[in-house]
């Protein structure tokens, strides 16, 4: 044991190297960055927006335009017909929008009137949809000062009820359990819980599958190892050694990435739908989608586990490495793998797929993880069970096979030189 | 236990059709200095790592003192080191910090590690550099630092590749003193070099390879008397050619 300790250490030491820290470090930096970014922007978007408003109709129905628009977050800015566009431009307005003069006439008499909203484009960004929903609020609001005038005018009902007669309860079941929630809240809420995960599992899983190929890559290419073969240390130490320095900094990465994500999440939706309060979240709870101790812990389990197989597959895929260059080469079929759950899990319903295709996905054992997330908010224990229980029989016939291949003499022999292929 | 530090019987190692070594036999005693001699490719190394237990033998056997590669090779790891031709060390490592690792390996306790430091402390030569990581040290001044960990447990049979190859003529001869120097305490060697004034300043007996096959047997004196020879290269090329 005692060895297996200095190994260990020794492994940490070679594993964490500042030209390994940084990029990692740098990443989480970035995304906090990009996050704070998104907060500021989306604060700027709820500020009050600027309209400039030319009204040449001057009537009451007019006005109660010019006040829905200042009750709909808007910064109303009354100008003339022929100065009115130059003014909208100076003042940053989003549009400028202008009242006809036969607004009121035609709506009494029945006709639709035409108002013209002129936006401007001062940017393709990311932020102009935005701005289409700020427009889109705009055109809304005039229509509902209208409609409620003509309501008011014509009928004596309360405008409210005349447009939403009818009120619809919401509820959601999950499983065998109901509450009292709408179907856009709850699904809103566990995308925002989980949807980060699938992100820092690939990544986490590809980046401690090049970690561990590449340490045995670099032990090849800088001579060290057959030294270490000849040492009084059994190979099944060696193996686990560059397994548990790996996971371990596999975990690490993944709590920094995690860091890292959810302050970009935070900044991005501003922190809402990551903390939901009062009766939503108690409808949450009352589902079980609200992730407790038990779902974090098999969740964690199965990421864990899922790791390890991938890392008990890439330190066999890492003995056919010749030398550091080569690692990418001979890791790429774990990637692909790695990438075949994450897109399918990220953009398909997976149990619609055909059977074929999901049994085909069920043998790659780093699909768990992936499926777990989806198993678990579902109440789908049993599957999350079996996963795990697959990830560990894949993970111990990996190791099996990674200790034999350290046993014997495939360990200095066996070859796969990419960077020499010209 | 056999007076014979190394027994190697009918070694052969088999790459499908090719013998890269074939039916080979040979044995070293204690404090006994052996080289194997050869061209490239004649099967020096590939004997090496089947003695060190890197490789399996196809056939016949390797006892380290008394201790099979076959049965029990963990037995035989304890009792060797083993320097391979141009090995590295771990680069991001301090020199200290490597010498402590790999005495860790080798040792049972901790005094046992601090011998072993004290001992390959003064064969490197390195003085504060070894406060210095690896990466900062010349070709010259790794391989000192490697030769010090091959020995500085003591072992009883140390095994070493081409142990000054692409060294200057002071490190190369300061390595050659110290190799003398431990076998003349206690510890036998099993070297392979191309260089024949190395092997004859250095070795109590000699084996010459070509082709897998070990061919002649001996001291220096008794080969060059054998094959009228003046030095150990006439010999080998009398023999190889």
């Amino acid at each position: 044991m005692k060895k297996f300790f200095l190994l260990l250490k020794k492994e940490i030491r070679e594993l964490l190297t500042p030209l390994m820290v940084l990029p990692i470090l740098v990443t989480v930096v970035l995304f906090g960055a990009i996050g704070k970014i998104g907060k500021i922007e989306s604060e700027k978007a709820k500020s009050p927006q600027t309209i400039t408003v030319i009204d040449q109709d001057n009537s009451s129905l007019s006005q109660q335009i010019t006040t829905a628009l200042g009750a709909s977050n808007f910064k109303v800015v009354s100008a003339k017909l022929e100065d009115g566009a130059t003014l909208a431009q100076t003042n940053n307005s989003v549009a400028y929008l202008l009242i006809p003069a036969d607004l009121e006439d035609k709506v009494q008499s029945a006709q639709s009137p035409t108002l013209e909203l002129h936006t401007f484009v001062r940017s393709l960004s990311a932020s102009a949809s935005t701005k289409q929903a700020i427009v889109k609020g705009a055109v809304a609001a005039i229509n509902e000062a209208v409609s409620n005038q003509l309501l008011k005018s014509q009928t004596s009902l309360d405008p409210a009820f005349a447009k939403q007669p009818i009120h619809v309860d919401e509820f959601v079941a999950v499983a065998d359990r109901e509450a009292h929630v709408s179907y856009e809240e709850v699904l809103g809420f566990v995308q925002s819980q989980t949807y980060f995960i699938p992100i820092i599992l690939f990544l986490v899983i590809v980046f401690a599958s090049q970690l561990i190929a590449t340490s045995i890559a670099t032990e090849k290419e800088n001579k060290t190892l057959e030294t270490l073969l000849s040492t009084p240390v059994s190979r099944q130490s060696i193996v686990a050694a560059k397994l548990v320095a790996a996971g371990l900094m596999a975990l690490l990465f993944s709590a920094v990435y995690m860091i890292g994500f959810r302050s970009y999440m935070d900044g991005v939706t501003g922190g809402l739908s990551m903390d939901v309060q009062g009766a939503t979240a108690e409808a949450l709870r009352s589902l079980g989608l609200k992730f407790g101790a038990l779902e974090y812990a098999l969740l964690g389990l199965s990421l864990f586990v899922g790791i390890l197989a991938a890392l008990s597959v890439a330190l066999i895929l890492g003995a056919f490495a010749e030398d550091v260059k080569s690692v990418q080469g001979v890791v790429t079929p774990l990637m692909v793998l790695v990438m075949i759950p994450y897109f399918l899990v990220m953009l398909t319903d997976f149990s619609t797929l055909p059977q074929a295709a999901q049994w085909a996905v069920y043998a790659i054992p780093f699909a768990h993880p992936f499926l777990a997330i989806q198993n678990i908010a579902l109440h789908h224990y049993p599957a999350v069970l079996y996963g795990i229980l697959y990830e560990l029989a894949f993970f111990l016939v990996a190791v099996y096979a990674a200790s034999r291949i350290f046993s014997s003499d495939y360990i200095v022999t066996l070859k796969l030189n990419f960077s020499k292929k010209k | 236990m056999s007076q014979h530090i190394l027994e190697v019987k009918n070694l052969s190692k088999h790459y499908g059709a090719l013998a890269a070594v074939d039916d080979i036999s040979f044995s070293i005693s204690e404090r006994e200095i052996f080289a194997l001699i050869g061209p490239n490719g004649a099967g020096k190394s590939t004997t090496l790592r089947m003695v060190t237990t890197i490789l399996s033998p196809t056939g016949g056997d390797v006892l380290v003192a008394d201790h099979s590669v076959h049965k029990d090779p963990a037995k035989v790891r304890e009792v060797i080191s083993y320097l391979p031709e141009e090995a590295g060390a771990y680069k991001n490592l301090r020199g200290i910090d490597y010498l402590t690792f790999m005495a860790g390996l080798y040792a049972k306790d901790a005094q046992e590690v601090k011998e072993s430091l004290e001992f390959a402390r003064g064969l490197t030569g390195l003085g504060n550099r070894l406060n210095d990581k690896i990466s900062t040290y010349s070709k010259g001044m790794t391989r000192k630092l490697l030769l010090a960990r091959t020995v500085m447990s003591k072992p009883k049979l140390a095994i070493l590749d081409e142990p000054t190859s692409g060294l200057d003529i002071i490190n190369a001869v300061e390595i050659r003193k110290s190799i003398k120097d431990l076998a003349s305490h206690g510890m036998s060697v099993l070297l392979s070099s191309h260089n024949m004034l190395e092997i004859e300043f250095l070795s109590d007996r000699v084996g010459i390879m070509n082709k897998g096959k070990l061919l002649e047997v001996g001291t220096p004196a008794e080969l060059k008397k054998k094959y009228n020879a003046t030095n150990l290269e006439e010999v080998f090329l009398a023999i190889v050619l």
